[in-house]
């Protein structure tokens, strides 16, 4: 047994390419509780980022800053009565909740967070992600719909109409990062480890690739990821001043929080999306400019440091706690969990588990830039209105990708063009 | 705002406007809008000014029971009977001004000659919170500055019961609360 398991993890192989289903499941189980706690904490930051872009200082009471506010939260939505209207179509409105939740997950399957850290290697995984990401919609769709009642319909309506709206400037994005992975080899792939390391072999982020188009392309992406995952400043379907709370309006207790656990999951995924294509996924940042061992081993002690300077920053919380026998229980509180981030911290220094860990830190670390962007919009922007973001959307978003697209195919093509001319003349 | 000093206020307010990265004056206003638009100049500053709201010390909340409000000192709040500190005789002389200036009525005061001081000295005060406005002319009123409107306010009562406060509560005075959780 720890034979296999030695084997298993000095081999640099996704579970999906070892053909092993005991790999896989622990693989799948690990990226659900990752997620799971992903949201839990993305809930924390969200409140308490949010609270201070508006100078407000978030949830302060429950916990040590707050800290265990989403615990609470999830606890009350568990134990919180679960009504469902009289007239509802009672199978669709029960299945609304678990094909939202399923489609955000199953998304998760093909995110390479690492070379050897994906479930699998799909050929067609940017396609496939694409595809069950695009399926969230049924399930908003269905909940609108048999919630039989206004608001939810026509939030689910607006949603639709968003979502086809800015897929098609999203798939046209998409398709420039898959032509730029089909430059130097000559065949292009779709698999999203592949699109990650022809941006190594490329030695550049294809964010830098062609300099404006790519940046442009990832632009677009940018702009259009917002709007599918139905966050401010595109969150029509759920705009809270016109229609209560949406799609979601009939929905309390445990559906409520399947539905906002697929948000938050929807918007990690489709951030995964936009590191893998254009942020060069798992790769460290220079890996040709500070190359070299001595730069490999500095930048391998980055993740147990992001940790110690948490925990640093926990036990200076912990300092600055008022000192009053009432906070006792907050401080200690505080002061325990900054150690805990310290031990993590500590684990991650360990050589083995140093290197084997590092791709998934650089990919997260990416990924939460993007969860910050999200929080930071929200912060700052005012909600679109209907016909200005589908202006935004058909006008604007779609000829600029379409250009982008010609142009990038174009720019690729220069070399052979370029000898094909050269051929011609005499 | 109050009318003596709106004239000031109202020059400084318009005076105050342009300052800040806010507003389009300082930068930018060479572009045209249309590159302004490209660039996305306006949505990078409406991103500047939120990041630099970010840092705690911004946060103008109150963490109430923490740390208690700054109150001024022309707050009326919990009444108050003063008792002169030397002997620890209420200042009050039952004149009944305070119960004269009350615009609602509710301060009832009686009292009677101590034979020995000659002093008029109260015997029953009675002052009902729950129907003060906080008006605060009983204190004007008063002869002797016995009575006096404090600076306390956390005055909320579960029930009418505490809300007559007698002689011995309003010398008394609050506690300051104390939170527990």
């Amino acid at each position: 047994m720890l034979e296999a398991i030695r084997s298993y993890l000095n081999s640099s192989a996704t579970p999906g390419e070892a053909g092993s289903m005991f790999w896989a499941t622990i693989y799948i189980l690990l990226i659900t509780i990752g997620v799971s706690l992903a949201v839990i904490s993305m809930n924390w930051l969200e409140r308490k980022i949010l609270a201070h872009m508006q100078i407000r200082l978030g949830p302060m009471r429950v916990g040590p800053h707050g800290l265990l506010q989403p615990f609470a939260d999830a606890l009350k939505l568990l134990i919180k009565e679960d009504i469902i209207p009289d007239n509802a179509d009672k199978l669709v409105f029960w299945s609304a909740p678990v094909v939202v939740t399923m489609t955000a997950f199953t998304t998760f399957l093909v995110v390479p967070f690492g070379r050897e850290h994906a479930v699998t290697d799909m050929n067609i995984g940017i396609l496939f992600m694409l595809g069950i990401s695009s399926l969230g919609v049924l399930g908003i769709i269905m909940a609108g719909w048999s919630s039989n009642s206004h608001y939810p319909l026509m939030g689910s309506l607006r949603s639709s109409a968003q979502m086809v709206s800015y897929e098609v400037a999203m798939g046209l994005a998409i398709v420039c990062a898959v032509l730029m992975t089909s430059l130097q080899t000559g065949t292009g792939t779709l698999s999203m480890i592949g699109i990650v390391e022809a941006q190594a072999q490329q030695h550049t982020w294809f964010i830098f690739k062609f300099f404006p188009l790519g940046f442009l392309a990832f632009a677009i992406f940018a702009i259009a990821m917002v709007a599918e995952t139905n966050r401010a400043p595109f969150d029509l379907p759920e705009a809270e001043s016109e229609l209560v709370a949406g799609f979601h309006t009939e929905y309390s207790g445990f559906r409520w929080s399947l539905f906002f656990l697929a948000e938050y999951a929807a918007m990690l995924a489709v951030s995964s999306i936009a590191v893998t294509l254009w942020l060069g996924g798992w790769m460290r940042p220079f890996p040709t400019w500070l190359g070299g061992p001595a730069w490999d081993l500095a930048f391998s002690f980055v993740p147990a440091l992001t940790f110690f300077v948490l925990a640093g920053m926990c036990l200076l919380g912990t300092v600055r706690m008022p000192k009053i026998p009432q906070m006792k229980i907050q401080t200690a509180g505080l002061g325990i969990f900054g150690l805990l981030l310290g031990f993590i911290g500590l684990v991650l220094m360990v050589p083995g588990v140093r290197e084997r860990v590092q791709d998934i830190y650089w990919f997260v670390a990416k990924v939460a830039f993007f969860m910050y962007l999200y929080i930071w919009y929200r912060g700052t922007f005012p909600r679109y209105r209907f016909d200005q973001l589908m202006k935004v959307g058909w006008k604007i978003l779609l000829p600029t990708g379409l250009g982008v697209l010609i142009a990038t195919a174009l720019w690729g093509l220069l070399p052979q063009l370029g000898s094909a001319i050269v051929g011609v003349l005499p | 705002m109050r009318p003596a000093d709106a004239g000031s206020d109202s020059t400084k307010l318009c005076r105050r406007e342009p300052e800040g990265s806010l507003y389009l004056e300082d930068t930018g206003m060479s572009l045209s809008p249309l590159i302004r638009k490209i660039l996305l100049v306006d949505l990078i500053k409406g991103l500047k000014v939120t990041f630099n709201y970010q840092p705690p010390s911004e946060a103008i909340t109150e963490q109430y029971p923490l740390e208690r409000p700054v109150i001024f000192e022309r707050y009326r709040g919990q009444p108050r009977l003063k008792v002169d500190p030397e002997n620890g005789n209420s200042m009050c002389i039952v004149c009944n001004l305070c119960a004269l200036a009350c615009p609602e009525q509710l301060i009832v005061v009686k009292g009677e000659r101590n034979p020995v001081t000659k002093r008029k000295e109260p015997v029953s005060w009675t002052y009902d919170l729950s129907r003060c406005m906080f008006c605060g002319l009983c204190a004007e009123a008063c002869s002797t500055d016995a009575l006096e409107l404090t600076q306390d306010y956390e005055m909320a009562l579960y029930s009418r019961e505490g809300m007559v406060l007698d002689q011995a509560a309003l010398e008394k005075g609050q506690e300051p609360v104390q939170y527990v959780k």
